[in-house]
């Protein structure tokens, strides 16, 4: 079967393990190939192509230092993930804080009801 | 159909009530409109509901901002005191679920199973299971670069990443 050349997006990009440790370096300090070849150790054609993906929908940019390119990660373009990173703990954590303190609240009552 | 390699998000919480009562919480609108929102200051309202195996429930959460979202929720288990399965939707207030247009790829159909179990007489631990049902590859992809915890490092990472955008 052909296969048709993949598109991505911020959300598809990231859920490449190997992408995320990329963003990871580069978050830190921008880098060039070679340095990420050496920090990750994997080979130059593994980093290049995830690196093509990463700047492919704008997380990573590049600019020239001398006959170096240096990739940086542009972090506004991940708000996106973000912001709904945390949708799980932070609606329902928030939830179960709020069942916590309601649980608390209608125990105490039962209890000044028993005594009186 | 199942999607053994789909690993859900977990939160584990233990309270200070029994078992019952905490289950009770959970499955009676008197006592969900008190704490089914993400935080203080909101109000809750349910439109309508039946809760029990099959059934389905219409909440609508207004925030402190006045901005109003309505929840859809299908219940597929509802076994007291023990076991709670059910599907979350966003949905308008005819019930109607409705795309996330911010998200377009986030898991459509997400699943949260919820186990209640007695640490004693007082106490009960609650652990919330969350995942998506049947996602495509793509939301299945979404989900998984959600997770905080989702491999080595990327926890840590996802920290630091958040103390900079938090920081722009």
């Amino acid at each position: 079967m052909a296969r048709t050349k993949t598109t991505y997006d911020v959300f598809s990009a990231i859920g490449e393990p190997k992408r995320r440790a990329l963003i990871e370096k580069l978050i830190v300090e921008e880098m060039s190939v070679n340095e990420l070849v050496n920090a990750m150790q994997w080979r130059q054609p593994m980093v290049s192509k995830h690196l093509a993906v990463l700047k492919d929908v704008g997380i990573v940019t590049e600019r020239r230092l001398g006959r170096s390119r240096i990739y940086q990660v542009r972090p506004e373009k991940l708000r996106p993930i973000q912001e709904w990173i945390h949708q799980f703990e932070k609606y329902w954590g928030g939830a179960m804080d709020q069942l916590d303190a309601y649980l608390e609240d209608i125990q105490r009552k039962g209890d000044r009801n028993d005594k009186q | 159909m199942t999607n053994s390699k789909i690993e859900p998000s977990q939160i584990v919480r233990e309270f200070n009530a029994p078992r019952q009562l905490v289950f009770d919480a959970w499955v009676n609108v008197e006592h969900l409109v008190n704490w089914m929102f993400p935080v203080q200051g909101c109000t809750c309202e349910y439109l309508s509901f039946d809760i029990k195996d099959d059934g389905s429930s219409l909440h609508k959460v207004t925030m402190p901002n006045g901005f109003e979202m309505w929840l859809l929720t299908k219940y597929e288990e509802v076994k007291a005191p023990e076991k709670l399965v059910f599907l979350q939707y966003m949905s308008n207030e005819a019930g109607e679920i409705v795309a996330n247009e911010r998200m377009p790829d986030w898991p459509k159909h997400m699943l949260a199973t919820l186990h209640f179990e007695a640490v004693d007489d007082t106490r009960t631990k609650l652990t919330f299971l969350w995942e998506p049902r049947n996602p495509t590859s793509k939301e299945l992809a979404v989900f998984e670069a959600s997770r905080a915890d989702h491999g080595k490092g990327w926890g840590a990472g996802m920290d630091q990443l958040a103390r900079y955008i938090e920081a722009l």
